[in-house]
């Protein structure tokens, strides 16, 4: 038997490239084929590429063509990024997504539905589970925009899910990842030279390592699991220990200035309205349970929290990016000094 | 003295050591090789201010323990305590240190903390690092699967903050959340009665203009606060007595117990009134407040 056919939507995204290149190694994999708006950056290889938004309804004529069996959906943006603007994120997280999983109904013979979801819809509340699992979603209100917009997308992917029994579907909840080589604005603010944190808070992380993150988007392709799941990692860091571990220097910032402040250094990394997000990350902080993903979907994980965040510190010296680099989601460049 | 006079050459070269140790560790916590476990405990901050405590124990409030080899020392288990302190929550910090001063196998137990305590800056990461989690079932029954030992205040806010004139009266204990996860986990309760720590702030009002300006439930009036400022913060020196009661064993009730409302309201208010007799008797026993 030949292995399975796997369709990557926004494989031109750093994951979406990293699982094809993944999945092209391994033996049992068919063919792979790729969609996204733009071109990817760099060659994928013997995976194909086909132009197609999937904004767009077209979407629902070219996917049955493409005759998947597993359907990954890497599309979903965290950041602004060159040629995604914060104001079109919305549209490219929801309305993509809904044209998809639109898509998704008109294809036969499809086994399994992958997307890559975000922790955010768990949010950062000063009296919450240490450790959220799977079934504790919106035990918050959904306060900013972008955990509107993963709310709002899980609704239609559990709809979906629901009417569609005879599809595996998968969603997917990211914890931050770091690593290097990876230049997302949280990374970004741990490379400042001089990182302002909320004066009195000391959140409680989990950093997730690029690979594992790769690692765990492949084995859920290859064996997915019905429901969310956690891909998180083991332990959890507090954010005043990774910073002397990667020997930054912190600096309070009291409460009154904190707002300015805050949507200063969000612009000058890149996130720009979206800060509101990474504001309550490094004032609260957020665990998750990672047992579905090591038990059910079956992933070890090669770092926990603290070997991230000491395989970010090894890494990271020397590269003390002063200005935000003008091509965000490339490489963070060295800067000579 | 040790018979080793100041000048000596052996307490210049103990002193050197030690001026030597401490700095290695100043470094080694600046470049952030300590350990800190997933909950944010940090055992050897902990353990360094612990002396703090040990003189609030022994000096200041003078604690007598009865029955601390009532807390099992190993495996999972719940202490259940009386609430009380309106403005620092010293009877949670005297608990862990009574247990480790006076059990033969000392372990450090964990505190489930008043969510807005989380909000509130440096106690939140303060009360983390001394072992304090957040409290809800979910957190309690994750610290008790990994077979630590954890205190629960039942009463929480309503026994935290109530008035000197209602001292030792134990407020209603919530909805019984704590014997259900107890259940769940099989784990053992221990009931444990603190006298004298309703006196070390004797609240007998409350202000709710400051309450508000401050973003707290509540805000305390005791004799010398606010009216000292921060020296009405100064608890007052109270003698106390801690008694840890019999453990209640749970592991014989069976899987779905914890869905039995009768059963779990019968536990609680078991739980209750034990340490309500406990507080009386130790009450008598202690004798007057302060001398």
């Amino acid at each position: 038997m030949s292995g399975k056919r796997i369709v990557i939507a926004g494989v031109s995204t750093r994951w979406g490239s990293e699982l094809a290149r993944t999945l092209q190694r391994r033996s049992d994999v068919g063919e792979i084929i790729g969609i996204d708006s733009t071109p990817p950056e760099s060659d994928l290889g013997g995976t194909e590429f086909i132009e197609v938004d999937i904004r767009n309804p077209v979407i629902s004529k070219i996917l049955p063509t493409l005759e998947p069996d597993v359907l990954v959906h890497c599309g979903i943006v965290w950041y602004p990024e060159e040629g995604r603007p914060s104001r079109a994120l919305h549209d490219i997280n929801v309305i993509g997504t809904l044209q998809l999983l639109a898509a998704c109904e008109k294809t036969p013979g499809l086994e399994a539905l992958v997307v890559r979801g975000s922790a955010a819809i768990y949010g950062s509340a000063p009296g919450a589970p240490a450790f959220f699992t799977e079934d504790m979603a919106r035990h918050y209100p959904l306060v900013t925009r972008f955990q509107r917009d993963i709310g709002e997308l899980e609704g239609y992917f559990d709809n979906f899910a629901r009417r569609r029994p005879d599809i595996t579907c998968c969603m997917l909840r990211f914890q931050v990842e770091v690593g290097p080589g990876l230049d997302t604005p949280f990374n970004r603010y741990l490379n400042l030279p001089v990182v302002p944190t909320r004066m009195g808070f000391d959140p409680r992380l989990q950093l997730l390592h690029v690979d594992d993150a790769t690692g765990a988007l492949a084995a859920a392709t290859l064996n997915p699991v019905r429901g969310a799941v956690n891909v998180a990692p083991d332990g959890a860091i507090s954010l005043s220990r990774l910073l002397r571990l990667c020997g930054r220097t912190a600096v309070g910032v009291p409460p009154i200035v904190v707002g300015v402040i805050n949507r200063r250094i969000s612009n000058y990394l890149g996130s720009a309205d979206l800060y509101r997000d990474g504001e309550l990350l490094l004032r609260y902080g957020r665990g998750c349970d990672n047992r579905r993903l090591r038990e059910e979907i079956g992933y070890e994980l090669a770092f926990d929290s603290e070997g991230t965040a000491r395989d970010f510190a090894r890494t990271a010296h020397g590269v003390q990016a002063l200005f935000p680099s003008p091509h965000p989601g490339s490489p963070v460049r060295s800067v000579p000094r | 003295m040790s018979g080793v006079s100041p000048r000596s050459p052996e307490a210049i070269l103990e002193w050197a050591s030690t001026v030597q140790s401490t700095s290695d560790r100043i470094v080694r916590r600046l470049t952030g090789e300590y350990h800190e476990d997933e909950w944010g405990f940090d055992e050897e901050f902990t353990e360094a201010v612990f002396p703090i405590f040990e003189f609030l124990y022994s000096t200041w409030w003078r604690v007598q323990v009865e029955g601390a080899a009532n807390v099992p020392g190993h495996g999972r288990a719940l202490l259940v305590a009386n609430h009380s302190g309106a403005i620092f929550p010293f009877d949670a910090t005297m608990i862990a240190t009574a247990i480790q001063k006076e059990h033969p196998l000392p372990r450090w137990v964990r505190a489930m903390v008043l969510n807005w305590a989380f909000d509130l800056p440096f106690v939140s990461y303060l009360l983390r690092r001394l072992g304090g989690v957040a409290a809800n079932p979910a957190n309690l029954g994750r610290l008790l699967e990994e077979d630590q030992p954890v205190m629960v205040f039942p009463e929480g806010q309503k026994g935290f903050g109530k008035s000197f004139a209602d001292r030792y009266r134990l407020e209603r204990f919530g909805r019984g959340g704590f014997v259900e996860v107890a259940l769940e986990a099989g784990a053992p309760i221990v009931p444990v009665a603190v006298v004298g720590a309703e006196e070390i702030y004797p609240k007998l009002g409350e202000s709710k203009p400051l309450a508000r300006v401050l973003g707290s439930p509540y805000v305390p009036i005791t004799p010398t606060f606010p009216w000292l400022g921060p020296l009405g913060l100064l608890p007052l020196p109270s003698r106390w007595r801690i008694e840890f009661l019999e453990p209640i064993d749970l592991s014989g009730y069976g899987p779905g117990s914890s869905e039995d409302k009768s059963l779990v309201f019968d536990l609680s208010e078991q739980v209750r009134e034990q340490i309500q007799e406990a507080l009386y008797r130790g009450l008598v026993k202690r004798g007057p407040a302060f001398l």
